[in-house]
């Protein structure tokens, strides 16, 4: 991380208009206890009480970790209940990052958020039907598997 | 040459978290 990713000037602007870095050893304590780490690097997205809403273990490249770091923001977001937050983080994420490995699963999440804000089933149809043509492989299609009947 | 400027307490990074409104990266490391 320290040799690629943290000097490269997309990640230095982004975490730095977006996000507080916090960097600890792997064996601070209690930190590392309360956090149950268990190898690095271990990120995780905190809200701005603390609490956790999305971690990652091992190397990630600049183009991964942006959109990681979208995807903790949105599902942060998401677990408050603020769809339209999440919504367009997630979409955020979807444009800049299409390719990412943190793309399905903000699909995934799209197509709740959607449903959870107008309890319209159609959503997690389209997110479905969106997972299967862009990323067929993909868990997150997997988990979607089920709303291709609604 | 622009670098992350990482906070090394939770309790400043909380704060900052709050008074910013902004989510945290809260990265365990090895530093060896």
């Amino acid at each position: 991380m320290d040799a690629v990713t943290y000097p490269d000037d997309r990640v230095i602007e982004f975490i730095q208009s977006h996000m507080i870095p916090l960097r600890v050893p792997f064996d601070d304590k209690p930190l590392s206890t309360d956090f149950n780490v268990k190898w690095t690097p271990t990120l995780i997205t905190l809200d701005p009480e603390g609490k956790e809403h999305h971690r990652t273990v091992g190397f990630l490249a600049p183009e991964e970790l942006i959109p990681s770091l979208l995807l903790g923001i949105g599902k942060s977001h998401f677990d408050q209940g603020r769809f339209d937050e999440s919504l367009s983080t997630f979409d955020r994420l979807l444009k800049g990052y299409p390719n990412s490995d943190s793309a399905p699963e903000a699909i995934y999440l799209q197509g709740v958020s959607k449903y959870k804000s107008t309890h319209v089933a159609k959503p997690l149809k389209e997110a479905y039907e969106q997972l299967q043509a862009k990323y067929p492989s993909s868990e997150w299609t997997k988990r979607a598997y089920p709303y291709r009947l609604l | 040459m622009a670098k992350i400027m990482w906070e090394t307490k939770m309790e400043k990074a909380l704060s900052r978290a709050k008074a910013e409104n902004k989510h945290i990266l809260l990265d365990f490391f090895n530093p060896l």
